[in-house]
């Protein structure tokens, strides 16, 4: 059933046009929905737009969704779209597609001082922190586990692209965590 | 290999296997430095996969509008779609099962006919 709690019955509730069972699965979906598309578009306003979006797009796609694929692969799979869609509608495709190497990783100045180098939620902020051309790749990649190739697809880019992209976003991430002060916990 | 030509590949090894991985790796047996960096990737990884658990708190009233956006006439008209995707389905793969089960018939019908022959036609002998 995976983690977001959906059954097969539930789904075959919804392709059989039962509302209330669509309703139950945003309801049990939604915070995973709204999570992954925060993490991509970095802004909680904005997130919320996209996983409306998204669930249009469930909604939509039931009546083709058969099962074979893991539903939950399925969501996150619509969501990443939907939130690469709402930012090229946005104009923010340009953010996407160019790389800014250079630019420093700005954190707000309580999240430097934080004590502990790997924590999760100073993890989050500097993620939010990068520019969107490192973010979605990271996100897609290494929070929710999709194949270079499908990131390539959806960005409109080569796989060695990507692989560029995450590799920056990965250093980058972890010269934050781990200052210079922290060399030798690890 | 030396630290230098290890250090850009870390990133990658730290999730997949990179080029040249056994060089890498025979220098990560030798070198504490690139080790420990590696480790710091990794970690780095580790709490990154864990970021799919930590979910984000919506705005209180995110939840409703969303379901909100599927207005009724919506429903109906998906609900409408489906059953007509899904007698198209039945559909066509009924047509298929006929047509898949003729062509085995004609071959067999096929096959027995030219057993007939063989039968009613003697081997012409030298």
């Amino acid at each position: 059933m995976g983690i977001l709690m959906v059954s097969p019955e539930l789904l075959a509730a919804c392709r059989r046009g039962d509302r209330a069972a669509f309703e139950e699965v945003v309801r049990r979906t939604y915070r995973h929905v709204y999570t992954q598309a925060f993490r991509i578009v970095g802004d909680r306003h904005e997130a919320e737009d996209v996983a409306q979006e998204a669930y249009l797009r469930v909604f939509r796609g039931l009546a083709g969704f058969r099962g074979e694929a893991q539903f939950e692969t399925w969501l996150y799979r619509i969501v990443a779209n939907a939130a690469i869609t709402y930012l090229r509608r946005k104009g923010r495709f340009g953010e996407l597609i160019i790389d800014r190497e250079d630019d420093p990783l700005e954190v707000a100045a309580d999240v430097r001082v934080a004590e502990q180098a790997a924590d999760r939620e100073e993890l989050s902020r500097a993620l939010a922190a990068l520019p969107i051309s490192l973010r979605a790749v990271v996100v897609l990649k290494d929070v929710y586990g999709m194949p270079h190739k499908e990131i390539a697809e959806l960005l409109g880019t080569t796989e060695g692209a990507v692989k560029v992209r995450l590799h920056r976003a990965r250093r980058r991430l972890k010269e934050h965590l781990f200052r210079p002060e922290d060399r030798d916990e690890v | 290999m030396r630290c230098e030509d290890v250090r850009p590949l870390l990133p990658e090894l730290a999730g997949d296997v990179p080029e040249r991985a056994a060089e890498v790796e025979a220098h990560l047996g030798s070198c504490a430095a690139c080790s420990a960096e590696l480790g710091r990737y990794r970690a780095t990884m580790l709490q990154l996969s864990a970021l799919r658990e930590d979910l984000v708190e919506p705005p209180k009233a995110a939840l409703e509008r969303a379901l909100a956006r599927v207005p009724a006439w919506r429903w109906r008209l998906m609900s409408r779609r489906i059953v007509v995707d899904e007698r198209l389905r039945y559909a066509a793969l009924s047509l298929g099962g006929v047509i898949a089960g003729a062509v085995a018939m004609g071959l067999l019908r096929r096959r027995a006919a030219r057993r007939d022959m063989a039968l009613i036609t003697p081997a012409s002998s030298p």
